[in-house]
């Protein structure tokens, strides 16, 4: 809804002239989607053209480097084939140097549509520890409903010269952490973004529950729990998530039922495990629906 | 012209409503002497807006029993039921005033205010252009306030459902879709809680500290009282946890490297907090680096030793050795956490002295550290503070061999 408004707002004021002949008031623009950020894009000043060149002769180098990396892959084509039960892959090390460069902390005041507060930075025991205050608080505008939020997101994964991939997780169908929690829930996202402007906001979830306290603890999770939803709305036509499609993990914190106050979840890694046992391919039934009242 | 007949008729039947809710609501005119008086209903006056009279704001008693009642007035008040999405909108709004905003009878209630019938689409056409849309996004938004306060609805609420909007109705797809979603979400947690958790801050410090020590299956939780002790100046309980492990732990913990006491921490119990404090000891970095050691790659060809000229032969040494706890963990040892009525520091060393006199000798032996992440009150504040207090606190710190550093 926001957004639909801020579109309107937005053709008013590049067209001051026309104003009376175009709507202002809501478009239900379903189908087509102008930007990823769905409306919330927050325009960053851009460097000027002989920094961005300079920036771009140091990037080239990195660039390269990666490239000759892939192709020296390429050639030695030694993937890993085989499934090794019991084997856990770590996939995001925060005990790596630099791991914090990788994500990326949002929160609903980034857009000035709540007061949550966030920040992911080295624990004292060397893990990646993601704290700060969930608050349901916001302006009453009238337009907003609920807020009070954090999250954190790893970058898109990308291949050399700036391409994006996909990670490949089709080996494996459990997802494994080490983490020290407060009690909370979290939410586990794999994003799987998608070409079209239907798929961009794809994201399968899952529940990570913390049981709090000085221990840690290692969530197994087999992928078969996750379902899929979109813009926060768990959808209808489910199944089970594209492995090979994944392109950003995240978890998130709500302060929804009252849950307003710090929070913090300590991460040491989070992996992967191929369990032969786990024989499950999708946790949700799929009933035979009536046409036209299921995904309307 | 249209608008301002619609207000003259909105404003007749706000005058009507309020002779009839006379019994339950406070006039306009008291409306000064209401804690929460209505904002819109002052502007009266005011050109612009019409009165719109909210008899849920203005309500005496809140109770269950007197919403349930104007609900049922609001059905008897007239045969149309004029305004009653505007109606079903505001009582939705004031629900946790009421203390009913969990209960499902009263949902139903209000669903039940929808006429039976009418809102049911005769043709493809209405129905694919969704019927009556403000009344059906009226009842989606009922049920999606019920949907995040974790309401389940039941199979009446279907059948009410079905009679106010037919199958094609978007609330009853909502309504199919939370019961499809919520029972699998309902019982996931593997850490099950009392629903809803109870008010009593002892009972939830116990709750929290079990739900901490199921990470070890032989933990005992005990509740002390700090009047037990002779001289404790908090009175209060203490909720504490330990395993049989940990008190061998403890036992075999050397006396001349401290032990700290930290905290608080917090754990989240739904939506209540529990401070709690943790016994801990650095990590055995010799025992850790022994098991490394262990922990022999079999696999690993690329470095074999070769058992000739006059070489010992590779000795599968510590096969069995010590197994590692679960709270021996690689940034400290665990030996018990504890939750305490006023966390205080001085109900941290009455739970020090309770652990020494219930099975832990050994614990008055080893120097023990306060180590606080933020403020922590040295006592429990009192009205009338008496001077002696503090000095008697430290002349006991000093006796039992303990020291304190923040």
């Amino acid at each position: 809804m926001n957004n639909i408004l801020r579109h309107g707002q937005r053709l008013g004021c590049w067209l001051p002239a026309v104003q009376h002949h175009i709507h202002t008031t809501a478009v239900h623009r379903t189908f087509w989607e102008r930007e990823k950020k769905s409306g919330y894009k927050t325009k960053l000043p851009e460097p000027s053209k002989k920094q961005l060149i300079l920036d771009g002769f140091k990037e080239l180098k990195e660039e390269i480097k990666l490239w000759r990396r892939e192709v020296k892959e390429q050639l030695e084509s030694d993937p890993i084939l085989v499934f090794r039960p019991g084997e856990t892959d770590v996939v995001f090390d925060f005990k790596a140097p630099d791991v914090l460069d990788k994500w990326t902390v949002t929160t609903d005041a980034d857009h000035g549509e709540g007061k949550s507060t966030a920040t992911l930075e080295l624990s004292a025991a060397g893990a990646g520890l993601f704290h700060g205050e969930v608050n349901s608080d916001h302006t009453k505008d009238g337009i907003i409903k609920r807020t009070g939020y954090a999250n954190i997101r790893t970058k898109r994964v990308r291949k050399s010269f700036k391409r994006e991939t996909t990670y490949d997780w089709t080996q494996y169908n459990m997802l494994i952490m080490k983490v020290r929690g407060d009690g909370r829930s979290y939410l586990i996202n794999l994003h799987t973004e998608g070409y079209f402007d239907l798929m961009w906001n794809d994201i399968y979830h899952y529940v990570l529950y913390t049981r709090g306290g000085p221990h840690w603890q290692i969530a197994k999770i087999p992928f078969s729990k996750f379902f899929l939803s979109s813009k926060g709305r768990v959808q209808d036509r489910q199944g089970p998530i594209a492995l090979n499609k994944v392109t950003h993990f995240g978890f998130s914190v709500a302060a929804k039922k009252g849950m307003d106050g710090p929070f913090g979840l300590e991460i040491e890694y989070v992996g992967l495990q191929y369990d032969p046992s786990h024989r499950e391919e999708f946790a949700y039934e799929m009933y035979q629906t009536p046409k036209y009242i299921v995904a309307t | 012209m249209l608008r301002r007949v619609q207000c003259l008729i909105r404003l007749h039947s706000n005058g009507r409503q309020a002779l009839q809710f006379r019994s339950y609501a406070k006039d306009g005119a008291n409306s000064k002497q209401n804690p929460n008086p209505n904002p819109r209903a002052q502007k009266q006056g005011s050109k612009n807006l019409p009165a719109v009279r909210n008899p849920f704001a203005t309500a005496q008693d809140r109770t269950k029993d007197s919403y349930l009642t104007m609900v049922e007035i609001f059905n008897e008040r007239d045969v149309h039921r004029r305004n009653h999405v505007e109606f079903i909108y505001a009582a939705l709004k004031n629900m946790a005033d009421f203390g009913v905003e969990r209960d499902l009878e009263v949902y139903k209630a209000l669903i039940n205010v929808m006429p039976k019938g009418k809102f049911i689409p005769t043709n493809l056409f209405q129905a694919e252009f969704m019927h009556y849309p403000k009344q059906q996004q009226c009842i989606i938004d009922l049920l999606e306030q019920m949907e995040d306060l974790g309401v389940m609805p039941d199979y009446e609420m279907e059948a009410m459902l079905l009679n106010v909007f037919g199958r094609q109705g978007h609330p009853l797809r909502k309504y199919w879709r939370m019961m499809y979603w919520m029972p699998k979400f309902k019982n996931l947690s593997p850490w099950p809680l009392p629903d809803p958790v109870p008010d009593d801050t002892l009972e939830i410090a116990r709750l929290a500290v079990e739900r901490m020590c199921t990470v070890d299956l032989r933990s005992k939780v005990t509740v002390f009282e700090s009047k037990d002790l002779k001289d404790a100046i908090d009175d209060t309980w203490i909720v504490s946890g330990m395993s049989p492990e940990q008190e061998k732990l403890l036992r075999e913990h050397s006396r001349q490297k401290a032990l700290y006491i930290e905290g608080p921490f917090h754990i989240w119990l739904r939506n209540r907090r529990i401070n709690y404090f943790t016994l801990r000891a650095d990590p055995d970095t010799e025992f850790l680096a022994q098991l490394d050691e262990r922990q022999l790659d079999e696999d690993d060809v690329s470095n074999i030793e070769v058992p000739f000229f006059g070489r010992a032969p590779p000795r599968r040494h510590n096969q069995l050795g010590k197994l590692r706890s679960v709270h021996q963990q690689d940034d400290g040892t665990i030996l018990a956490i504890c939750a305490t009525g006023t966390s205080t520091k001085d109900s941290l060393l009455s739970w020090i002295r309770l652990l020494e006199a219930n099975g832990n000798p050994s614990i008055g032996e080893v120097p023990v550290l306060f180590r606080f992440t933020s403020t922590v009150p040295a006592k429990a504040k009192e009205i009338e503070g008496s001077a002696g207090v503090p000095a008697k606190s430290e002349s006991r710190c000093s006796e039992n061999g303990q020291t304190r550093s923040e």
